[in-house]
């Protein structure tokens, strides 16, 4: 019951004409920022984040604004994935899989309304799982001391390396970079400079704005000098327009399925949509059979993935709501704008900030049902912004970017550094290297540190309190099996391509 | 190959950073972890990744192409060019040619490439200084704006 008067609260913060307002821009850029190939939501809100905070918005409208974007990301994603074979960000990959194919034979239009209430379902259902788990899991959370947050940390780095599979190494490496990179600057407990190099520029740290847009603004535009896609005609959304009742009952279980799946691994720090989608679909195809047409155009493998992006976005505002640890790339992004508007997120939010909390899970709610509406009608109107050519998309997402680190602190050495981090961002996505850990890595770096050294300091050096809470227990044997899930994976299929020579 | 350069200069680097980092000493020990072992536990994990990298670079398609590798140096340069002039010239100037080069660079034609730099030079200067309050340098404009 008190949960109930808790999202009444909520709606009465979300539907102020301001936060309705904010959350409709939002969706509509969003939509945008998805759709376009290469920019995904943590660039949207990357550069929406100077944007608000200018602004001079107010936190729980800034959050609102940034959810729609995320929202709307994981929307728009499928837009270019089914009429172009491109997937928008990340996590719309799987979504090429059957959603081309189904544009292809004339069913564009089908494809993208029955994917667009996919993607409804899959929020609604996440988002009821955050107002049903979020405030439990919150009082549990207040137990979590120093040293349990430390081991929680670790926990979510873990997910990342074990999670993304093929290349746990340079998952670790990409997060240890971002936790060197939060090193930077003076070290609050003692005042010591560490890597300031003698810049004054550098002794504040360096600002977190500037870290994500030099490494997915900057590089991603050295990343699209490559791309020569552009001016490739998107298939025609011709025939019908919505899907009818049969094929809303054919995929209804998948989606309700994805949806709890994605839910679920949403809510794992770390993993994140992309990897959600990518698990949904091959249970999905597994659970088909022979049946299934997975891979030709099956409305199933397209609803799967769409439901289950959407869902494990919204799952990922537990663990960033209630603990202060970021659920996925984007998150990390969101954590970093509450700490600019001084909020810190963890459990005690829910006490302290309840308009904040609140407001964005019932602004998901509505931000959902705007997306919807908008999405089947103006599908068309998204579509056409597929053809707007690179030199001047390009030049325009340069100059956002140059203002938004500009309007931190308003030095030119900001914004060379960005450049340099763009560079660096560059390099490492060419060698593999996954720049969302790096994120990740960067947000948690200064908590990690202060928890590690105030539990360290609680036991006076003894590093046994690290591990003598049954919760840092709990949270150890975790971690050690998400990483040696790849090792077992790595370790059985070397044994079975033995058993294949044999 | 291209891996374990990467992994061998970083490793370098992690090497040079662990040398400044062992002289973060603070002046009275306020916790028993103190400034220095934080960083330096950080820089031997990557350490240790990197030589494994170097070790099992693992497989990478990534091929360098010159032509390639040019575009992105002049893409960079531009970049570069566009941060460090950014307040001398000013917001809409520098936009401007920065817009312009970036947009040959991405194969527009001269003439649409032009135009479209210099109103989003303009535009935007307006959308983020008028409506946005977010305060751009004016730079050579400054003179004439005085106020």
């Amino acid at each position: 019951m008190e949960t109930l008067n808790f999202l009444l609260q909520g709606f009465d913060v979300a539907t102020r004409p301001t936060n309705l307002l904010v959350a409709l821009f939002g969706a509509f850029v969003g939509t945008i920022v998805g759709l376009l190939p290469g920019l995904g939501p943590i660039n949207g809100v990357a550069l929406l984040l100077p944007l608000a905070f200018a602004l001079g918005l107010p936190p729980e409208t800034a959050l609102i604004l940034l959810a729609a974007v995320y929202l709307g990301c994981e929307y728009g994603g499928r837009i270019s994935a089914i009429l172009l074979n491109v997937p928008g960000d990340a996590a719309a990959v799987m979504t090429t899989l059957d959603g081309y194919p189904l544009a292809r034979q004339g069913k564009a239009g089908i494809a993208l309304s029955l994917s667009a209430v996919s993607s409804f379902i899959g929020s609604m259902i996440a988002t009821c799982g955050v107002v049903l788990f979020a405030p439990l899991l919150a009082k549990w959370a207040v137990a979590f001391g120093p040293a349990e947050y430390f081991v929680l940390m670790i926990f979510a780095i873990a997910c990342l390396g074990g999670m993304v599979g093929d290349k746990p190494v340079k998952t670790l490496m990409a997060a240890l970079i971002g936790l060197a990179l939060a090193t930077v600057g003076v070290d609050s407990t003692t005042g010591v400079y560490r890597f300031t190099f003698g810049s004054v520029s550098l002794s504040d740290g360096i600002q977190f704005v500037i870290v994500v847009i030099g490494f997915f603004s900057v590089s991603e535009v050295l990343l699209m000098l490559e791309q020569t896609h552009s001016g490739q005609q998107a298939v025609k959304a011709s025939g019908r327009l919505l899907f009818n009742f049969k094929e809303f009952c054919f995929s209804f279980w998948t989606m309700v399925r994805s949806a709890l799946a994605g839910f679920v691994i949403g809510v794992l720090p770390g993993a994140g949509a992309t990897i959600a989608s990518a698990m949904t679909y091959m249970s999905e195809k597994r659970l088909a059979d022979a049946s299934g047409k997975f891979g030709d155009g099956d409305l199933r493998g397209l609803a799967a993935p769409e439901a289950a992006n959407n869902a494990s976005a919204c799952g990922s505002l537990i663990p960033m709501l209630t603990l202060g640890v970021p659920g996925s790339g984007t998150t990390a992004v969101m954590i970093g704008a509450l700490t600019l508007y001084n909020i810190t997120p963890g459990p005690l939010l829910f006490e302290q900030q309840p308009d904040v909390v609140w407001g964005l899970i019932a602004s998901l709610f509505i931000g959902n049902v705007i997306l919807l509406v908008m999405n089947i009608p103006l599908v068309g109107l998204f579509a056409r912004m597929l053809s707007v050519p690179n030199w001047v998309l390009v030049p325009a997402i340069t100059v956002i970017s140059m203002v938004g680190v500009y309007a931190v602190h308003s030095t030119t050495f900001d914004l060379v550094l960005m450049v340099g981090l763009g560079v660096f961002g560059y390099i490492l996505r060419k060698l593999d290297f996954p720049l969302s850990a790096l994120i990740l890595g960067f947000v948690l770096g200064e908590l990690m540190e202060d928890n590690l050294r105030r539990a360290l300091s609680i036991s006076a050096g003894e590093l046994g309190i690290l591990w003598n809470s049954p919760i840092s227990l709990g949270l150890w044997a975790l971690t050690a099996l998400m990483l040696g899930l790849p090792g077992l994976r790595w370790w059985r299929a070397r044994r079975g391509a033995q058993l294949a020579n044999a | 190959m291209y891996v374990r350069l990467f992994a061998a200069s970083w490793l370098l680097f992690c090497a040079c950073l662990a040398v400044i980092a062992w002289g973060f000493q603070a002046p009275f020990a306020y916790d028993p972890v103190g400034p220095r072992a934080y960083p330096l536990l950080l820089l031997s994990l990557m350490a240790a990744g990197s030589l494994w990298l170097l070790c099992k670079p693992g497989l990478l398609e990534q091929r360098l192409n010159q032509r390639a590798a040019l575009r992105a140096t002049l893409c960079v340069l531009t970049l570069l060019a566009y941060a460090l002039l950014f307040e001398v010239l000013g917001f809409v100037i520098s936009t401007a040619l920065a817009a312009f080069a970036l947009g040959l660079l991405f194969t527009g034609r001269l003439l649409p490439c032009a135009i479209s730099a210099v109103l989003m030079g303009v535009l935007l200067y307006g959308l983020f200084d008028y409506l946005l309050d977010v305060p751009l340098p004016l730079g050579l404009f400054a003179a004439f704006v005085e106020s």
